[in-house]
């Protein structure tokens, strides 16, 4: 019942709605130019909600990312180049329903689809959050640090091409977070003697650094390349969508919305993973199977509904246990400290109120990049082309520098932002993965503390995560998630090597 | 340990490694408590100690390498060489005249070239972002330690 109350409170304010409809615009824009992501957006936009009242501040970027989400499908689509990691799933067969001249059907069906499987995701989270809550109060330090070192495991070994450079990147993070003071003794840790460094590394620029700045370095390497519209047509008929039309994607729609909040729900795996799995499962069962891949509508449907029923679910660890499941929840704990909100199974006995209107604020933004979408995908696509990259990027190289000088008015977190999107730039050159080495940065702290609190409790030492059950549990799944993990890709190498044989 | 191979597996492996041990050697230099236990110096080593492990499993499965497209690396460093600069001359002159200087040699670098939108970059730009940081957001600005235009505007 506390969701009605949240919708109350965010309908009853028009001026939190405006941030919300501006989140879903600005999300639905930035998703869709290729190459800058909803994590970029809200990484740079961060700095600005620190002088927001928190319910608005995480609504405008809570939003971003959902419409974000869905904004990657105009690109897909219209451009053949997926504006997301998540929206390539629906490339497959979005780029050749354009070229067919019916982008305009194809981008309907994206939003509904979206649409269906963002509110499914979120009322998953909002009935199932308070009730992971009440079970997360119930572990204890030896337990929560299993459930960290598993959310380690899988974040860096789950996502990304390499499995070593996806736990390097994930060791990485550890490793910087590492940097400063000692938060129990106060011993000073990989400071170098730097004063700068023993207040640490701040999230902020990291992130900026990372998703933002990496982003333009990135960028350098597309200069010149020109993002060319699929004429979509002036024919009614092709790009109205009908009830007979979309009817047949509903059962890819519901099971994928499934498929995607239970993937969303696990740290680290994200939406990209949730609409390839959503897709291959749909053809698998599709009695069409041989239309998806030149233009099946349930080929767009399938992996939409997916990737977006990710988003609300993906909120479950972080605001029951701290462990942001996706890049865009990372950067969420940022706000939530700013604003000096403690994250974890307290937060729905302290900020109750303040969470379902957050959630309320997900449900009204989901209808309004729906609406917005539905009426005016076409429009949004034809806008991004008239945007001119070479004055884009750098545009979002200025703003980078003073977005991270913003966060703690300090030049020192700018060089901390400027190496950062290096070593991004260069993490993604080499196949390592920004995203695991940023969650296990915000993870690393949580997982220190639980584990010397595991030790102080414990008169056996490290024998102490074996003999409890629940942390056992955990431990076994982090390494079987590795295990299983390290065979699949080394039958993928074996076949490979096959075929170039 | 990826099926179609990474770029440069050994030369990252060794790297890996290399940083592994430099980590570990610098966390063992890390105090223990005043018990003489070695609480915060566990998880930096457990850290330095998987970096090692990875590097080394890294330099075992090397096998083929994917190529790297070394094209662009001259336009990066120079973007990383302005960046660098850009911050330090943050310092040294203020916000408004180093994104006066910043904004066209970054814009230069992603391809334009028409001299007035150069010029118009370094005139709006500065203005835009002192406005909307500095002003309206009320951020206190970076003020240049040798020389600042704020100081003879009186903008602070």
């Amino acid at each position: 019942m506390d969701i009605f109350a949240g919708l109350a409170t965010v309908l009853s304010d028009p001026i939190l709605l405006g941030w919300v409809f501006l989140a879903a615009v600005v999300g639905m824009i930035v998703g869709a130019i290729p190459g800058l992501t909803a994590s970029a957006a809200i990484a740079m936009l961060l700095p600005l909600t620190f002088y927001m009242e928190p319910l608005p501040a995480l609504a405008f970027l809570y939003v971003i990312g959902k419409s974000g989400r869905y904004g990657g499908s105009i690109a897909a689509i219209l451009f053949n180049t997926p504006g997301t990691a998540a929206s390539a799933a629906t490339q497959i067969d979005g780029y050749p329903l354009a070229r067919q001249g019916k982008a305009g059907k194809a981008m309907k069906t994206a939003t509904l689809s979206s649409v269906i499987g963002d509110f499914t995701g979120e009322i998953l989270l909002i009935l199932g959050v308070a009730w992971i809550a009440a079970l997360a109060l119930k572990l204890g330090p030896p337990e929560l640090f299993a459930v960290f070192f598993a959310a380690f495991i899988v974040i860096g070994s789950v996502i990304g091409k390499s499995v070593t450079r996806g736990l390097a990147s994930a060791a990485l993070g550890v490793l910087v977070n590492m940097i400063g003071l000692d938060p129990i003794s106060s011993t000073e840790r990989f400071t170098f003697g730097s004063f700068d460094l023993t207040n640490g590394i701040s999230l902020v620029p990291l992130m900026i650094g990372i998703f933002v700045l990496g982003e333009v370095f990135a960028q350098i390497e597309a200069r010149g390349t020109k993002t060319a519209l699929v004429p979509d047509g002036d024919d009614a008929a092709r790009n109205s969508l009908s009830w007979s039309e979309y009817k047949p994607c509903l059962p890819h729609v519901i099971r994928s919305s499934f498929i995607g909040a239970f993937i969303g729900m696990l740290p680290g795996l994200g939406s990209a993973i949730a609409a390839f799995v959503a897709y291959g499962e749909g053809k698998r069962r599709a009695t069409n199977s041989s239309d998806w891949g030149k233009g099946a509508l349930e080929g767009v449907a399938a992996p939409e509904a997916a990737n977006n029923a990710v988003s609300g679910p993906s909120m479950a660890p972080l605001l029951t246990l701290g462990i942001p499941g996706s890049t865009i929840g990372a950067i969420l704990i940022g706000v939530f400290l700013i604003h000096g909100i403690q994250i974890g199974p307290t937060l729905f006995l302290t900020s109750r109120d303040l969470i379902y209107a957050l959630f309320a604020c997900g449900l009204i933004g989901i209808l309004m990049y729906g609406l917005i979408g539905y009426y005016g995908a076409a429009l949004v696509g034809r806008f991004i082309t008239r945007i001119p990259t070479q004055v884009l990027y750098p545009i979002i190289f200025l703003t980078s520098f003073v977005a991270a000088y913003t966060s703690r008015g300090n030049l020192f977190d700018v060089y901390v932002m400027v190496t950062a999107g290096f070593a991004g730039w260069a993490m993604r050159k080499l196949d390592f993965n920004p995203a695991a080495f940023v969650i296990s940065f915000v993870l690393a702290g949580g997982a220190e503390e639980t584990f010397r609190q595991a030790l102080l409790l414990s008169d056996n030492g490290m024998m102490i995560f074996v003999t409890r059950p629940i942390a056992l549990l955990f431990l076994v799944i982090g390494i079987a998630a590795l295990v299983l993990r390290v065979r699949g890709r080394r039958r993928q190498a074996r076949d490979h090597a096959l075929e170039d044989a | 340990m990826t099926p179609g191979g990474s770029p440069a597996p050994r030369a990252v492996g060794i790297a890996l490694i290399l940083l592994g041990v430099g980590a570990a050697a610098t966390s063992m230099g890390i105090s223990l408590d005043q018990y003489g236990r070695w609480g915060a110096r566990v998880f930096p080593l457990a850290g330095s100690l998987s970096l090692i492990a990875v590097g080394a499993a890294e330099l075992w499965g090397a096998r083929k390498a994917a190529p790297l497209d070394h094209r662009h690396v001259p336009a990066i460093f120079a973007l990383l060489l302005v960046s660098f600069v850009y911050v330090w001359t943050l310092s040294a002159f203020g916000y408004l005249i180093s994104t006066a200087l910043a904004a066209p040699v970054v814009l230069w670098i992603f391809g334009v070239r028409h001299p007035m939108g150069l010029g118009a970059a370094a005139v709006l730009c500065p203005l835009a972002y002192h406005a909307i940081f500095f002003e309206l957001l009320g951020v206190f600005p970076p003020l240049g330690r040798w020389f600042d235009l704020l100081d003879v505007l009186g903008g602070y």
